[in-house]
């Protein structure tokens, strides 16, 4: 019972010549692996330009947008204030014309 | 103290205004042909003058000028008909331009043909703060508010600039009433 035991354990610990190739296989392992990673760190990099062209872009056309917001709403108040000093001017021309015919 | 805050939220902008547009002047808006609305306060008059140019003389005379504005308040009427608003549609613009610090410095009065025109100018520590004009026609009524530090002069610098045509305003002529009224106050 012990032999055999004995026996297993020897046969487990036996020195083993590796399979044919195994070194290239290992080899073959370890460069596909760093490769899968510098794929995996090209992607990442990739992604966060992206991710930032779309901040920066989407940032810019918000700006954009609001610098024609303010455009508009701008023009618009100056319209409203050359409007209200027109009517204003033609009311005191006419208040002066009144009171000089006096 | 528990209404204070939303009193005082509620008297703000009336104070930015100065005086206030009475409300039975929306209801003509229906019956007139044509009105002219115009509302801009502090804010809306720096964004307008972001857009005035420094180049043009004409703009850059009106920048300098609204820079010292702080409100500019129009509300015009035209009728098709005559007698479309009553007397009493101003009378509370007029109680508030009785107020101390407001007083009429011009008043022309015609009875031929209806119109009566009425300016007034407020005074804070001797600065002139505010400008009232109250113009009644038979088929026009037009007022207009303008808030801030503006004087005689700059009213007749406004024409002549930017299609305005040119005016000339005596700022001593005070109708005969008012300068009594001084007088009897004196």
């Amino acid at each position: 019972m012990m032999d055999d035991f004995e026996k297993q354990i020897k046969e487990a610990l036996a020195k083993q010549d590796p399979s044919p190739f195994f070194e290239a296989r290992v080899l073959g392992a370890v460069k596909r692996q760093a490769r899968e990673r510098r794929a995996s760190l090209r992607m990442w990099w990739a992604s966060a330009v992206v991710a930032m062209l779309l901040v920066v872009t989407g940032s810019a056309w918000q700006q954009h947008q609001k610098a024609v917001r303010e455009e508009a709403a701008g023009k618009e108040a100056k319209a409203r204030l050359e409007l209200a000093l027109k009517i204003t001017s033609v009311k005191l021309q006419r208040i002066s014309r009144k009171v000089e015919g006096i | 103290m528990k209404f204070a805050i939303p009193v005082l939220l509620a008297v703000l902008p009336l104070a930015a205004q100065d005086i206030k547009m009475p409300v039975s002047l929306d209801k003509l808006s229906a019956k007139a042909s044509e009105v002219v609305d115009v509302s801009l306060d502090g804010a809306l008059l720096q964004l307008a003058s972001r857009f005035l140019s420094e180049n043009d003389p004409d703009e850059a005379h009106v920048k300098r000028l609204v820079r010292g504005l702080k409100g500019v308040y129009v509300k015009s009427f035209e009728f098709e008909d005559r007698d479309q608003y009553k007397e009493s549609d101003v009378e509370d613009l007029r109680t508030q331009l009785k107020a101390p610090g407001w007083s009429r410095i011009i008043s022309a009065h015609s009875k031929r043909n209806g119109d009566n025109s009425d300016i007034y100018l407020k005074t804070d520590a001797g600065q002139i703060s505010g400008l009232a004009i109250i113009v009644t026609e038979p088929k026009e009524l037009t007022i207009i508010s303008i808030i801030g530090d503006i004087h005689p002069e700059d009213i007749r610098d406004l024409g002549g600039h930017l299609g305005i045509p040119k005016i000339e305003i005596n700022p001593n002529k005070f109708d005969k009433k008012d300068k009594d009224k001084k007088e009897d106050n004196q």
